[in-house]
């Protein structure tokens, strides 16, 4: 098999059949090895996947004035998401369009306009071009000079209860379709403030590690790999966690309350590639209800309903297709470098109106389990870098992502809901990938 | 032990020198005991911040740094699995005095790498970290007692690597 992928992949991405990179019938569900290192894969990723769907660039808390400006990726295009002065907000690709030179470098930052540095020729907020310099100067641009509009805009950009997505294709489906079920996964998170509002906290953590993006998809939304690549947490849990601030984070000090409320509740492949671990049960909302936090969790009630509020605060993870994931009180985005380099930031923030006590907690509970020196994340890129370094052994063919396929639903609406511990949520960007990279 | 009421910068290199030594051969309960028990070990990912302000790389009190040392010595995780190797340098020593006794201020490279199969990612290449670092001494009975250690990093606002061994 590896000898005739190696025939068809001579031909760079014009070549590729990436349906021949995986393998689904009954009984099976595998990813073929080329599909996480090859360059070909990669580039057609970046034409096929990237510049197709809705990206995640920011959260409006990033941008809150006329003026405001943060840069971000699509892909490995990189953007600058800006505020106009009306206070719309306009993903511009960061080049100017004169000569190339990027226009901002700064990851966040307050202009009147954009300016290159090389030529000196200004847009505006929204990208427009508003003046050449030396224009009819000797040796300058002819009267009917035919020039750039602005900035390239990316001509789709929406945001969903502040998270901001840019598309690059014109006649992509509206945010609120491509979003479908995911939305619950915003609406339950936020839905912890009785406000409805995060706002983000401090600076975020950024990583990199030398494997491939689908790795950390695949990952964070993983129930099975806990107890396994985190099992050195899992013992520092017993020993400490009480009182080193977990606060419920990770909930329970044993591997077996762990372990049970990781195979609670259901796991979701939804439509177009997002994923979910939605795990009601997990809470005893009437425990919060008499606890600590009495009032706050009152108010989570009534804003909620009953049935809804067990899901708000029993334990919920996602992954919005292809760079935004959702757990505990962060949102982590990741972008891909190359088939082999991946950059992962993470932003904690705060449940607005929540108690200040809570809020506290959750950030030094997440500050001891992420970040570079965390106790849990580190081993997961780890395993991402030991994961792509495998797969130098191209003598295997297949990973393997069966794990409950035969106990998927697929619902009228095209969602699959699984088992809790099965990979499911890892098969769901899989079957929109394979979709997404037919295309040409 | 006397109680020490001064600190010359050739005593603060001796302090500084004996600390790295202890972090590089491992002897890191050792290492424990040269904080104060109200003592921070604190690599902030904003320097400009109060400590506990904000999310940290690492915001140990002393509950956590027995944790930190308990993990590296005492567990097996894929981070650590095979270990780090440091090796701390230290320069441009400046001792100050202190409302609670003396900060020491020094400039530290410190190089690390994980031991194994070198052909491997990750495994056999030595990652340089570049770091101001700031420790505020207390004299003691028993000796100079460290309040807070914080380390800012040069790059604490880029992206980071592997960082799950004490710096």
């Amino acid at each position: 098999m590896s000898a005739m992928f190696a025939r068809e992949h001579e031909g760079g991405e014009a070549g590729l059949d990436p349906s021949s990179l995986i393998w689904q019938d009954e009984r099976h569900f595998r990813v073929h090895t080329r599909a996480y290192t090859d360059q070909a894969v990669f580039d057609a990723e970046m034409a096929r996947v990237f510049s197709k769907v809705w990206v995640y660039v920011g959260h409006e808390s990033e941008i809150p004035n006329p003026g405001d400006f943060k840069t971000a990726y699509i892909g490995t295009q990189p953007v600058i998401v800006s505020r106009a002065a009306d206070g719309t907000v306009h993903v511009l690709v960061n080049r100017c369009v004169h000569r190339g030179a990027v226009i901002a470098r700064e990851t966040r930052g307050t202009v009147r306009d954009f300016t290159c540095p090389y030529h000196g020729w200004v847009f505006g907020l929204d990208g427009k071009l508003l003046a050449v310099s030396e224009r009819n100067d000797s040796g300058g641009y002819a009267p009917d000079f035919d020039a750039p509009e602005g900035l390239h805009r990316v001509p789709k950009v929406d945001a969903y209860r502040g998270l901001i997505f840019a598309n690059l294709d014109p006649d992509a489906v509206d945010l609120d379709t491509y979003l479908g079920r995911a939305k619950k996964t915003i609406d339950r998170k936020f839905g912890r403030s009785p406000a409805g509002r995060i706002a983000l906290r401090g600076k975020p953590f950024v990583m990199r590690y030398q494997g491939n993006w689908k790795f950390q998809i695949e990952n964070i939304v993983d129930a099975y790999h806990f107890l396994h690549t985190h099992k050195g947490f899992v013992a520092l849990q017993a020993k400490y966690g009480e009182s080193t601030g977990d606060y419920g984070a990770h909930k329970g000090g044993s591997a077996k309350a762990m372990r049970q409320i990781r195979f609670k509740g259901a796991s979701w492949a939804l439509r177009h590639g997002h994923a979910q671990l939605e795990n009601s049960g997990t809470a005893d909302p009437e425990a919060l209800l008499n606890g600590p936090h009495r009032a706050y969790y009152e108010a989570l009630r009534d804003i909620h309903g009953e049935e809804e509020f067990a899901f708000v605060v029993g334990r919920m993870s996602g992954t919005i297709f292809p760079n935004l994931g959702l757990i505990h009180q962060q949102i982590r985005t990741w972008r891909p470098i190359a088939p082999d380099l991946t950059e992962v930031t993470i932003y904690l923030y705060d449940l607005v109106d929540a108690p200040h006590e809570f809020n506290e907690g959750w950030m030094r509970s997440q500050e001891r389990f992420y970040g570079p020196a965390g106790h849990g994340m580190a081993d997961d890129v780890d395993i991402f870098a030991r994961n792509q370094q495998g797969l130098a052994g191209s003598a295997v063919d297949w990973l393997v992502l069966e794990r409950g396929l035969q106990t998927d639903e697929k619902l009228a609406s095209g969602d699959i809901k699984g088992l809790p511990a099965s990979e499911a949520p890892q098969r769901a960007l899989w079957l929109a990938w394979k979709q997404l990279m037919a295309r040409r | 032990m006397h109680f020490p009421t001064t600190l010359t910068r050739a005593d603060a290199e001796t302090l500084l020198i004996h600390e790295a030594d202890l972090l590089d051969t491992r002897q890191l309960d050792d290492w424990l005991k040269l904080f104060a028990d109200d003592g921070l070990y604190w690599i902030p990912l904003d320097p400009a911040e109060e400590p506990g302000q904000n999310a940290a790389i690492v915001y140990d009190d002393t509950l956590r740094r027995e944790e930190r040392v308990y993990h590296l010595l005492h567990v097996d995780f894929p981070a650590q699995s095979p270990p780090s190797r440091t090796l701390h340098l230290i320069g441009n020593v400046r001792v100050q005095e202190h409302a609670q006794g003396f900060l020491v201020k020094s400039n530290q490279v410190i190089y690390e790498m994980r031991t194994g199969d070198s052909a491997q990612v990750g495994i056999g290449e030595i990652q340089p970290l570049v770091t101001m670092m700031e420790h505020i001494c207390r004299p003691t009975a028993e000796g100079m007692r460290i309040v807070r250690k914080t380390i800012m990093l040069m790059n604490h606002d880029a992206w980071l690597g592997n960082l799950t061994f004490l710096l």
